[in-house]
């Protein structure tokens, strides 16, 4: 989106104000990776955020936020190179099972997990994309996934070292029982998160990655190395969701094998696709929908057993979205904008 | 003494698993050729398969009917049941995604695959609940119990006859039949097909249901072998792609031989690894086996280049 097509129906001062300050703020606030209106969104939430003290609700967001920085890193590759990690919830099973494990064996505090955490993620998914990214979506599709399953095989059976289907209990991050801190945390993981990606599809790197998502033959032909910048995406895609496995496993404290399956995964992959490809806050936006929703569909009381339920909502939207609206929310929220006149502020310089 | 027996049990049991894993990496190899789809809601199909077969046992079983013919009726059942889902999906799902793809058209389809096969597995999971469904012998009778001091399981053995049969069958269709030569037609050149009048539609909703059809009648007659579950379609699609990656894509020929090859690598791994690997044995050789595939021979062992490697 250009964002250089006024809205007849704005009246001519507030249009003339308005490009009078315009360029200013939108470098400004660019500079920090968002768009006018983004920043807006997230200034006049915070607040609202912050403020809450209903135990449920802060456990809710921090989930739904949690989903939706995933949703971002996987944004990353799946919506800019066009490259699905099917193996996306193992790769935060690693960074939390590394830091897990530190914590366990060695005794470690959890914020000296963190780096190994994201190290570890970073570098599987290095190997693998050397592996097998110069041959095509597919194969690392499949790949991933293999190496998914296989690793949580591993932890399922390399009981001395992960304590398999018993759990691995974990330090907590915070030593009070209050939910609030984690919120807190994940809020700044998010925008740390949100802030490097948006920098980064807005940086020469990221124009060689839509160029790559667009037509990898012709990005080839215009010089850029499709290979290298694939390669780099998916391994900062893999190195977030070891950021975020690190949070996890001391948010939930218990880590058991099927935080790796492939069900995980999905979930992740459903609200990213929901939220619209390409997008990196679509991600966020659907699982902040998404999320909270579900777990009032759980709260209903006939309906509490089924997770079946859930997952098939999951499913059907899915499919319905990848038919009928590829955009998803973030080309409904796009379009709406453009209606309303705000399009501009929508879109970062 | 000893060790013959043990050749013979090592190579029994790998036939007689890699003779499933065939049929169902042929239905996969099929519509990854012919439709460019890369579909993970194989092991769905497989799924039904074994519900539909289930049911139609047990429903035969009480009418009285000669003793080999529940088990006909359930596989046959099965596998057209599995055939009608399929076409019914491929009519409602993927012709209205191709009327509306722009472009990165096997990604598109990988993703509604899955979500097909979440929809498939939480709907079965829903409707028939967490029960195991399975049978103890599907095949009865004394001609076949004598095996057994052969030690081959009856129902093995007779499905991995069937799965000789079906692959046999399907390749006579593919090669003989005029049907047979349009869908080959259409995996070479649409464009072409079409030309010569071919009806892509009907050809895609054919090979569907085709994929469908093998995958049900693999669910069917393991159903003695694995019980029917909601989950249970997630190792049979693991194993499928195993072999389409192993032999390379889209290879019908390749992937029955790649079938046999997994079923060789599954026995060793369990015979001979698992002393040391302990129960993760099986998916670490055929992850190490495939790593080993992908770094020195990438198209794979039967590989011509991979029809749209470039998405």
């Amino acid at each position: 989106m250009t964002g250089k097509v006024a809205s007849p129906k704005m009246p001519v001062s507030v249009e003339a104000a308005a490009q009078l300050g315009e360029g200013g703020l939108r470098r400004l606030v660019g500079k920090f990776g968002f768009s006018p209106l983004g920043l807006l969104v997230v200034l006049l939430a915070l607040p609202f955020l912050l403020t809450m003290n209903d135990q449920y609700w802060i456990k809710t967001l921090t989930t739904a936020i949690m989903y939706g920085t995933l949703a971002m890193a996987f944004d990353l590759t799946s919506g800019y190179i066009g490259i699905v990690n099917f193996g996306f919830a193992a790769f935060m099973g690693l960074g939390a099972y590394v830091t897990g494990c530190l914590c366990w064996h060695l005794g470690w505090e959890p914020w000296q997990g963190l780096f190994p955490a994201i190290f570890a993620a970073a570098v599987l998914g290095l190997l693998l994309g050397l592996l097998t990214i110069r041959l095509g979506g597919i194969f690392a599709a499949c790949m991933t996934w293999f190496v998914a399953m296989a690793m949580m095989s591993v932890t399922s059976n390399w009981v001395s070292m992960t304590r398999g289907a018993t759990g691995l209990t974990i330090p907590l991050l915070f030593e009070s029982a209050e939910n609030f801190p984690y919120l807190l945390t994940m809020i700044v993981i998010c925008l740390i998160s949100y802030l490097f990606l948006s920098l980064l599809v807005r940086s020469k790197a990221g124009l060689a990655f839509q160029a790559i998502g667009q037509d990898q033959e012709a990005a080839a032909i215009s010089g850029i190395n499709a290979n290298y910048y694939k390669i780099l995406n998916f391994t900062i895609s893999c190195a977030f969701a070891g950021f975020i496995g690190w949070f996890y496993a001391h948010y939930v404290g218990v880590l058991t094998p099927p935080v790796l399956h492939t069900r995980v995964t999905v979930e992740i992959m459903v609200i990213s696709y929901i939220g619209g490809r390409g997008s990196l806050w679509g991600g966020l936006l659907a699982a902040l929908i998404i999320i909270p929703s579900m777990e009032q569909v759980k709260s209903i009381q006939a309906l509490s057993n089924l997770m079946e339920l859930r997952l098939l909502l999951y499913g059907l939207l899915m499919i319905l979205v990848m038919i009928y609206y590829p955009g998803g929310i973030s080309e409904l929220v796009k379009s709406i904008l453009k209606k309303t006149g705000l399009g501009k502020w929508s879109a970062a310089s | 003494m000893d060790v013959l027996r043990e050749i013979w049990d090592f190579m029994s049991t790998a036939i007689l698993r890699g003779g499933m894993y065939s049929l169902m990496a042929v239905g996969l190899a099929l519509v990854f050729g012919v439709m460019n789809i890369a579909n993970f809601a194989h092991g769905e199909f497989y799924m039904l398969g074994a519900y539909f077969g289930y049911f139609i046992l047990t429903a035969t079983n009480k009418l009285g009917l000669p003793q080999f013919v529940p088990p006909i009726l359930c596989i046959l059942g099965a596998g057209l049941g599995v055939a009608v889902v399929a076409g019914v999906i491929e009519r409602t799902s993927f012709r209205a995604l191709r009327k509306r793809s722009k472009g990165q058209w096997l990604m598109n389809t990988f993703l509604l695959t899955l979500g097909i096969s979440v929809i498939l597995q939480n709907g079965a999971r829903l409707v028939w609940g967490g029960k195991y469904r399975g049978v103890t012998r599907m095949w009865k009778g004394d001609a076949l119990n004598s095996l057994l001091n052969f030690g081959l399981p009856p129902d093995r053995l007779v499905a991995f006859l069937i799965a000789v049969l079906c692959i046999g069958g399907f390749v006579l269709f593919l090669n003989k039949t005029s049907t047979g030569r349009a869908i080959r037609a259409v995996s070479q050149d649409e464009v072409g097909a079409s030309l010569v009048g071919v009806n892509l539609g009907f050809i895609h909703t054919l090979v569907f249901s085709l994929s469908g059809l093998l995958a049900g009648i693999a669910g069917a007659s393991l159903l003695s072998v694995t019980p029917a579950s909601a989950f249970m379609g997630t190792m049979p699609l693991y194993k499928s792609w195993f072999v389409l990656i192993l032999v390379g894509m889209g290879s019908i020929g390749g992937s029955i031989v790649g079938g046999l090859i997994l079923g060789i690598l599954e026995a060793f791994a369990t015979t001979y690894l698992s002393q040391f690997l302990g129960s993760g044995s099986q998916d670490f050789i055929c992850l190490a086996v495939i790593i080993t595939i992908l770094l020195i021979k990438p198209n794979g062992i039967f590989g011509k280049a991979v029809k749209s490697a470039v998405e």
